[in-house]
């Protein structure tokens, strides 16, 4: 990667089907978070190609990567990443916006009401437990329809039961709307829920 | 978009930069049109005060009678008019009674500007007039009531007509200071001068035509008028105006443009502070709107809107509040208003927007610009460094803003480049100086206890930022002590100039053999006077052999002229000797001390010979001297001093100056009675009137140092934000390891104490220099050192940055740690 002469990433060559989904795994530091930046479009490589539904992301520069995000791309993360600025609604209609999407509204009420929300809309992140913080990144990432969906530690922050609970949603939406999904974990148990797994060592990638 | 930016501009209030930011603007708004607006109102005011010694717009004069066709056009450019004409005459009162008087003639709409004045008794309590005396009706001077032995409702005759005594003339707007005229004040209606029959072609009197009017057409007027004036007609124009107040009140504008400059400056500091910080949080949620899409532009639309919305509302309030300012200024003031000033327009306003827009180009928009190019990646790596968030071109940008703005608003290069030089030193000195000792200071905390230790440590370690944030508040300090020394200064002299016994009457044409009867009288009623100074008249005649040209239609300048003198052994209080040498007491030698100003008129030099006429003698001097005077101090003045030996043969009257109350006047009565040839000067409406302007521009100057003082504070609150967030996050760091609250406290009390000394150590050596600077330069005022402003930088720095310091991290201690951590 940049700077100074450290190689994360070794020689990955990853193809990922439509509608399949994938779990990364590794422990920490083996390169798990710059490989799905490099999937998702946030990072760009030195070398090496990306291509999602035959769009090379290397070809594309910030803005081009952003525009493709937005309309393909829907993300969870481990720390939530919701804006405290905004409501559980709003924060569902951020990407709906962005797009342009005139029934904004509607379509992030439907997801809220799906991941159990509807009564808390109008609630900031602040006044939301973790679990129903992550609930709303749930909402937030299907909201947007997207092809491909990230997954970085969804269960990282949040206790047992609670994890449970957002996996469970997860794979229920993501089997109902049809989306391909990577998810990054060490945690083997979830990783065993979906159709393939890799794991990250030392920056290699090896099939399990 | 525009909801989200709104929502989001709503919300981010509460994490306090915002406040910051906006209140930085509202200052800077409400200071610089405050003061714009301030500043032109009381010039409005004080240019309709100046018309008013004229009484009127313009006037014409002239010892011959004027065109009655200018009357007729200035009625077609709508403009009214007055006329008056003076000359001396003797007053009688039957066969033997007589005084020699200066008689003024005025037409019913005398005086245009101004008031004319009178009591219902001599020396009584003062009244405005609508007009001025009726036909067959004079005024007369109070102490004519004495020398003539008459009261109200007497007759009187001037000429070959008689007149009722009315009343007693009091004062004239255009009186003007050429009390050395002719005799006490006799005031009649125009249309009574054919009865009198006094006026003869060769008189020796002066006729004058009054204007007024919108001042368009009065400029227009007076260029119509000016091709035709013939020899020995001048026009008047309000420019030959007071120098005594005047001089104060460039002084005083001097200084509130200066106050506005550093408002600005240090609102910029604040805005440019509050905008880094917000740019600083908000790179987190622009990755988070840009790995759901957004692209730079959108980011920039949803910042920019943010701003602008922001910058209105600022400068919306700021508006209000420099309105308010000056609003409330002259509402408290307005009783003392020696006239009601007029409104200020909206260019004042118009002056704070564009401040406002500047500070948002130039402070607030460069670190929000960069937020388009943050990366998406912070989403999932949030240590990612914040590329170029300190970046070169910035801190220029800022600077050349910050000097444009400044040369802007006080059209004053001298007065930017005094501040610019102050802001410099603190900038380069105290960045070195802060990063050494700050430095240093990790050895000596090295055997201290924990608190000490973990102070200094945390000062060390974050040596660069902290080095750069002692500066500002250096700065912020610095620019409070230059603005307070300033105003001391200006605000003492003046009061040293008038106190409140300041002489306000004089007494001219004493004969030598009154002089101690009347220093015994006035001992008696325990009036202190100045020393009595001996008034000879003479005439101006050649400079260095060659004779000067005669003209008696200009005023000023190169001619030959009557002037008084006077003699003295020592140099007059006050005065001071610019050039040469003053002569030995009892010199027999021809010399001569003449006033700065006159001498540079006259173009003579020390050691050029000039002539004189006395009497009917020529006398041939040398100028041993050139002297400044104060002509303010109401003290008698001489352009011309003599060695008393040189003129001790002439014939002089003598002259002195006084101080009496107002309760006092009563005194007057009795002494002219008692010395009728005397003539009596009462400046003390003048001196009140002098006294009053003064106190309000001082007060003007309070309010406007503590809205500066908020500006300076502000500067602080923002400096301190800057660094809370690192610093909060490590206490809690030492917290969930189980650092007790005093240690933390203790520890950023001392981190935040250490950086104030410094501060406020750097901020007094710099405002040192920059007021020599502006005192030498720009307010052409006296330096004088100032030993208390450095207990009070330093110690103010210390107490003021460590109480905001902790304050602003106070959250640390009673905020669960894990909260604040999950926060940051």
């Amino acid at each position: 990667m940049a700077g100074s002469e450290l190689e994360i990433l070794k020689g990955i060559t990853l193809e990922i089907k439509s509608g399949e989904s994938v779990a990364i795994i590794g422990a920490s530091g083996s390169g798990k978070s710059t490989l799905l930046g490099l999937l998702a479009g946030l990072d760009e490589a030195t070398a090496g190609s990306v291509t999602i539904n035959d769009t090379d992301l290397g070809a594309l520069d910030e803005d081009g990567r952003a525009l493709f995000r937005g309309q393909h791309v829907g993300f969870v993360f481990q720390s939530f990443q919701l804006l405290p600025a905004l409501t559980a609604l709003e924060n569902v209609m951020l990407p709906l916006e962005l797009q342009g999407q005139s029934k904004a509204q509607e379509q992030a009420e439907h997801y809220l009401q799906r991941v159990g929300l509807s009564a808390r809309t109008g609630h900031y992140p602040l006044q939301l437990s973790g679990g129903e913080q992550q609930r709303v990144a749930l909402a937030r990432a299907f909201a947007s329809k997207p092809s491909i969906l990230f997954a970085d530690e969804p269960t990282g922050n949040l206790d047992k039961t609670t994890g449970d609970h957002i996996i469970d949603l997860l794979f229920e939406l993501n089997r109902e709307e049809g989306t391909t999904l990577v998810l990054v974990t060490h945690d083997h148990s979830l990783a065993d829920r979906c159709q393939r797994r890799l794991r990250l060592d030392g920056g290699a990638l090896v099939q399990e | 978009m525009s909801i989200t930016a709104t929502k989001m501009l709503a919300r981010d209030w509460r994490g306090g930069e915002l406040g910051v930011l906006v209140m930085a603007l509202v200052l800077a708004v409400g200071v610089v049109s405050g003061i714009s607006a301030f500043t032109s109102r009381l010039q409005n005011a004080l240019e309709q005060e100046s018309h008013r010694f004229l009484a009127a717009d313009v006037v014409v004069s002239s010892s011959r009678e004027l065109p009655a066709q200018w009357i007729e056009k200035s009625d077609v450019d709508g403009l009214q008019h007055a006329l008056t004409l003076q000359f001396p005459s003797m007053v009688y009162v039957g066969e033997d009674t007589m005084s020699l008087a200066s008689v003024k003639a005025v037409s019913e709409a005398y005086p245009l500007r101004g008031a004319l004045t009178y009591s219902t008794e001599p020396f009584g309590a003062v009244v405005s007039a609508d007009a001025g005396p009726r036909q067959g009706e004079v005024w007369l001077d109070s102490r004519l009531f004495a020398l003539l032995d008459v009261t109200i409702g007497d007759t009187v005759t001037v000429g070959e007509a008689t007149f009722v005594v009315a009343a007693a003339a009091r004062t004239e707007p255009d009186q003007g200071s050429s009390f050395y005229g002719y005799g006490p004040r006799v005031l009649m209606h125009y249309a009574d001068i054919p009865a009198t029959g006094v006026v003869q072609p060769g008189s020796r009197v002066e006729y004058r035509h009054l204007y007024a009017g919108a001042s368009a057409s009065i400029a227009d007027f007076t260029q119509w008028l000016e091709p035709q004036l013939q020899d020995g007609q001048r026009v008047i124009t309000v420019e030959e105006g007071q120098p005594g107040i005047s001089n104060a009140l460039d002084r005083a504008e001097s200084f509130l443009l200066l106050a506005g400059s550093l408002a600005v400056v240090l609102a910029g500091v604040a805005v440019a502070l509050a905008a880094r910080r917000f740019s600083e949080r908000h790179h987190n949620y622009v990755a988070i709107i840009k790995s759901l899409g957004a692209t730079s532009g959108t980011i920039n639309r949803l910042y920019g809107s943010s701003l602008l919305l922001l910058g209105l509302m600022a400068t919306v309030i700021g508006c209000l509040l420099g309105w308010g300012i000056q609003a409330l200024f002259f509402y408290l003031f307005a009783d003392q208003m020696p006239v009601q000033p007029g409104p200020s327009g909206v260019r004042p306003y118009a002056i704070g927007a564009v401040t406002s827009l500047t500070c948002l180009l130039c402070f607030a928009w460069p670190p929000l610009r960069r937020l388009g190019q943050s990366s998406p990646l912070r989403v999932l790596r949030r240590d990612l460094p914040l590329e170029g968030r300190r970046a070169i071109q910035d801190y220029a940008l800022g600077l050349l803003a910050i000097t444009l703005l400044m040369w802007w608003y006080s059209a004053d290069w001298k007065l930017t480049l005094a501040v610019l030089a102050g802001l410099a030193l603190t900038a380069g000195l105290g960045f070195c100086l802060a990063l050494t000792l700050l430095r240093g200071g990790r050895l000596v905390g090295m055997s201290a206890g924990s608190i000490w230790r973990l102070a200094l440590a945390g000062l060390q370690r974050r040596g660069t930022a902290n080095a750069l944030q002692v500066v500002i508040f250096a700065m912020a300090i610095m620019m409070l002590l230059m603005l307070l020394l300033v105003r001391t200064s200006l605000i003492d002299e003046w009061q040293a100039q008038l106190p409140d016994d300041a002489p306000n009457h004089f007494m001219i044409n004493i004969g030598p053999e009154d002089v101690q009867p009347i220093e015994q009288a006035l001992r008696l009623e325990n009036i202190t006077s100045e020393p009595f100074f001996p008034m000879i008249r003479g005439r101006i005649m050649s400079v260095q052999g060659a004779d000067l040209p005669i003209t008696d239609d200009v005023e000023e300048g190169r001619r030959q002229r009557e002037i008084n003198f006077t003699w003295s052994d020592t140099l007059p209080a006050d005065n001071k000797l610019l050039a040469g040498q003053w002569w030995e007491p009892g010199t027999e030698e021809a010399l001569v001390s003449l006033e700065e100003e006159f001498a540079e008129r006259m173009g003579i030099e020390v050691g050029d010979t000039v002539g004189f006429l006395v009497g009917s003698q020529v006398l041939e001097t040398r100028v041993a001297s050139i002297r400044q005077l104060d002509w303010q101090s109401m003290r008698p003045n001489f352009f011309l001093v003599f060695p008393p030996r040189l003129l001790a043969a002439y014939p002089a009257t003598f002259m002195t100056s006084f101080h009496l109350d107002a309760t006092e006047k009563s005194f007057l009565n009795r002494f002219v009675r008692n010395f009728p040839t005397v003539t009596v000067i009462e400046m003390d409406v003048v001196v009140e009137q002098i006294r009053t302007i003064i106190n309000q521009v001082s007060a003007a100057i309070n309010l406007v140092l503590i809205v500066i003082l908020a500006a300076g504070g502000l500067v602080l609150v923002a400096g301190v934000q800057a660094s809370v967030d690192a610093r909060v996050h490590e206490s809690a760091i030492l917290r969930a390891l189980g650092a007790q609250r005093r240690l933390i406290l203790g520890g950023l009390l001392i981190e935040f104490a250490t950086m104030g000394m410094f501060a406020g150590l750097l901020a007094t050596v710099a405002a040192e220099l920059s007021v020599f600077i502006l005192q030498t330069t720009v307010m052409e005022m006296d330096y004088t050192p100032t030993p208390w402003i450095w207990p009070l930088g330093i110690v103010a720095g210390t107490v003021i940055i460590g109480a905001l310091g902790v304050f602003s991290c106070r959250r640390v201690v009673s905020a669960p740690p894990v909260e604040v951590l999950r926060e940051l």
